[in-house]
């Protein structure tokens, strides 16, 4: 596990790294405290990381834009913030968790197992996913992606018109985020059940989904009981 | 709303006031002739006066003469009602009805030997038998030793007599208690501006509203106090005089309500127009036209420039004035000015209601405002950033370091009991400012650990400032800069003050936090010292706010 903690506040960024320690243990490679968002973000670009652990407000400055670049990221990120009204929004964006100050041992050990535990979030508000650009990063409305497909560290995520982006996550890290809405059907793939049209059994045991847009996409032999129930 | 419906109400009153109802005469007046001389046969009924002069020009010295007057009475008296005969004539006179001598005013051909006596609108009862249908004669026997130029009867009037008196009794009533209107009015708006000694137009409308009162009173107190002939220049140059002031007073007004460029110029000029007028030989009537018509015009041009300039309330005043026009060209000259100038200051009356309406506005505002910042001050302190942030560093301190655990309790519970003391006031003594920021700079260690501290230079512990607003220059410290090498920042408040004004200055010494070139709209905090120094000092103030190499400077300044 690498992780960076983004927090101004010394006590407190010395509180978070020492329970960060002790709920890790052995399992912590590297961490870093980074108190400025300046630093925090060249860090970020330079650096392979698993967790962020990152406090809304730096300086006086909205961390809004620290944490679009951040969950546009390979990692996860855990917000850890004195605003508790901010949580819906940044759910909305795609975090993992949650933790409003003040917090204790236990609040935060249960936001970082979820990141061990491949633990999925069941009250899921994700409203977009950020993508990379060039320059910029652009928030991709949920609703608007229809199938998600593993593609080694990164994935690619197939929009409705055709369109498609990269995505820096995991599939599997998706599947965290998006579990209310998307079922993992096949090792490679993320649909989303609303978008399958039906489920067709071919000859040779092979079962495909076949989506409202025609497209036809392969369920895992171990999977296709769970999905025919859960989308009947 | 209310007001326009008000207003419209008055004006129909004052046009149903002014607009006398008239009756048909009983008489017909025929020419005056003239006659210098004295001869009793001339009061008789039938003389041969066709040699008689009709223009007469000049008597001095007091001469007697005569004037004689046919009249026709159209209509014969009602038994035991008998006619009067009202008149306007300069000099002391007697008067004779047929022949028959009727009254008296003074002594004629006397005048130079014995005291003033008689007035210049009497009333004579004319005995009823001596008043049927058909051809009478009116003579007077007179003398006019002080104004021997103002000759011939400036004005008759046969009724009867009754009604001659009591009609302008009436008459004198009804102006006196408009005037007493006015009056009021003027006392009113007296104690206004001397409640508030800053409102010059109040006192300008209540000198308007009593000079008002004045001139009605100077115009009509002749409907029931006698006014000996000679007097009459008096009177008219008091109501001159009277006249002046309002004709300058009302666009002066106008002019603070709805200023316009080169003020004080166009003012002046007007002023020296109005005495020119007032002190160039003029009859009464040419020269009162001629500054009501100036000040008319200064006013109308005044207004017109307001409702140009979307003033608010123009739009009405201007209607006012446009009214005051047709009234003087239907009503006689001396109703005229009155409806005219009473529809004028009900227009001033409306933007006087407007400003005060604005004022109360503008304080409730301010009351709201001054809510609001006590309530700022108040959450600093329950704000999340500020609680959940320290509340996260204490939990901390006590499972870690009980010990230290308690001194940040202390000074946290320090800083909010000051946060106590001052939260309901506007100005505090600054050391208890000073004392806030301590107790901050002792919270903030604990939270921050950074060796913060704070310096003072020249401070007049006698000063008083809005609170909470140097704790805030310290706040923006603390939240935008990053420690110096040894983990250390530095702040320092410099006191200096001279004749002109008092300045703060505060000055933190740390690295800055590289901030982003588009985040530099003004903060809250900001926004919360100038609204707080505006509430104490109004526009009396100075803020600045600039990054320097050392770190920032902030600079308040307060002017005397």
């Amino acid at each position: 596990m690498n992780i960076l903690i983004i927090e101004d506040e010394s006590r407190i960024a010395k509180r978070i790294e020492r329970m960060t320690r002790a709920i890790f243990g052995d399992t912590l490679q590297s961490i870093k405290h980074s108190n400025t968002l300046h630093e925090a973000l060249q860090f970020i670009e330079n650096n392979s990381l698993d967790l962020v652990l990152l406090d809304l407000n730096l300086n006086g400055n909205n961390g809004f834009d620290l944490l679009t670049t951040a969950v546009s990221k390979s990692f996860h990120t855990i917000v850890i913030s004195a605003y508790r009204d901010q949580a819906i929004t940044a759910f909305e964006y795609g975090v993992l968790d949650f933790v409003p100050k003040p917090f204790n041992r236990e609040r935060l050990e249960q936001a970082l197992h979820r990141t061990i535990a491949n633990e999925k979030i069941e009250k899921n508000e994700i409203k977009f996913l950020a993508v990379k650009k060039r320059h910029r990063i652009q928030l991709i409305p949920i609703e608007d992606v229809l199938y998600i497909k593993g593609a080694g560290a990164y994935t690619e995520l197939f929009l409705a018109h055709e369109k498609k982006e990269l995505h820096d996550k995991s599939l599997e890290q998706l599947e965290q985020l998006l579990s209310n809405t998307f079922e993992r059907i096949h090792k490679s793939y993320l649909v989303k059940m609303s978008e399958i049209k039906e489920i067709i059994v071919e000859s040779g045991s092979k079962y495909i989904a076949e989506l409202k847009n025609g497209e036809r996409i392969p369920i895992g032999r171990t999977r296709y009981k769970d999905i025919k129930a859960k989308w009947l | 709303m209310n007001l326009r419906f008000f207003s419209n109400l008055l004006l129909i009153c004052f046009i149903l006031l002014f607009t006398s109802c008239s009756q048909t005469p009983v008489f017909k007046q025929y020419e005056t002739v003239f006659q210098v001389g004295d001869q009793q046969e001339w009061a008789a009924k039938e003389l041969h006066d066709q040699n008689w002069q009709k223009r007469p020009k000049l008597v001095p010295d007091g001469k007697i003469f005569w004037y004689r007057t046919k009249i026709d009475i159209l209509e014969a008296s009602e038994s035991l009602n008998p006619y009067g005969i009202f008149l306007h004539v300069y000099g002391e006179y007697e008067v004779f009805w047929d022949g028959v001598l009727i009254g008296k005013n003074g002594n004629p051909g006397q005048e130079a030997d014995l005291p003033p006596e008689g007035e210049l609108w009497p009333t004579f009862n004319i005995p009823s038998h001596l008043t049927n249908e058909g051809e009478h004669l009116m003579a007077l026997r007179l003398s006019n030793y002080y104004f021997p130029d103002h000759l011939g009867i400036y004005e008759l009037k046969i009724d009867y007599y009754d009604e001659l008196l009591t009609d302008r009794l009436i008459e004198s009533s009804y102006m006196n208690l408009f005037a007493g209107a006015f009056l009021i009015t003027s006392f009113y708006f007296l104690f206004l501006f001397l409640s508030n000694k800053k409102e010059y137009a109040t006192l300008i409308f209540s000198i308007s509203c009593f000079l008002f009162f004045t001139l009605i009173l100077a115009e009509f107190m002749k409907g029931y106090i006698p006014i000996h002939y000679n007097m009459h220049v008096i009177r008219l140059k008091i109501i001159s005089a009277l006249l002046l002031g309002i004709s300058f007073f009302i666009p002066f007004y106008f002019s603070m309500q709805f200023p316009f460029p080169k003020r004080k110029l166009l003012l002046t000029i007007y002023a020296g127009l109005l005495l020119f007028i007032f002190l160039s030989r003029h009859v009464f009537e040419l020269t009162a036209n001629n500054m009501t018509l100036s000040m008319w015009l200064f006013s109308f041009g005044i207004v017109v420039f307001g409702v140009y300039k979307k003033m608010k309330g123009a739009r009405l005043v201007l209607l006012t004035l446009l009214l005051s026009v047709p009234i003087g060209f239907v009503t006689p000259f001396n109703k005229s000015l009155f409806a005219g100038f009473s529809l004028i200051l009900l227009g001033m009356f409306y933007l006087l209601s407007l400003r005060i309406k604005e004022q109360r506005l503008a304080y409730e505002n301010s009351l709201v405002q001054s809510t609001r910042l006590r309530l700022e001050l108040i959450k600093k302190n329950i704000q999340p950033h500020f609680l959940m942030n320290t509340l996260t560093s204490l939990i901390d301190w006590v499972e870690e370091t009980p010990k230290k655990g308690v001194l940040f309790i202390e000074a946290l519970a320090k800083e909010f009991d000051l946060f106590n003391q001052i939260e309901n006031q506007t100005l505090i003594p600054i050391a208890q400012e000073i004392a806030l920021c301590h107790t901050h700079l002792e919270i903030m260690e604990y939270r921050k650990e950074i060796n913060y501290s704070l310096q003072e230079e020249g401070i007049d512990l006698e000063q008083k400032i809005p609170p909470g607003i140097l704790h805030t220059l310290l706040e923006n410290g603390i939240t935008h800069s990053l420690p110096l090498e040894g983990n250390s920042i530095k702040f320092k408040l410099i006191f200096e003050s001279n004749s002109d004004y008092k300045c703060y200055t505060f000055l933190t010494f740390a690295a800055s936090v590289r901030q982003d070139a588009n985040t530099k709209k003004e903060g809250t905090g900001l926004k919360y010292i100038k609204a707080r120094l505006t509430e104490s000092y109004n526009e009396q103030w100075e803020l600045s706010s600039e990054p320097v190499h050392h770190g920032w400077k902030n600079t308040i300044k307060i002017y005397s």
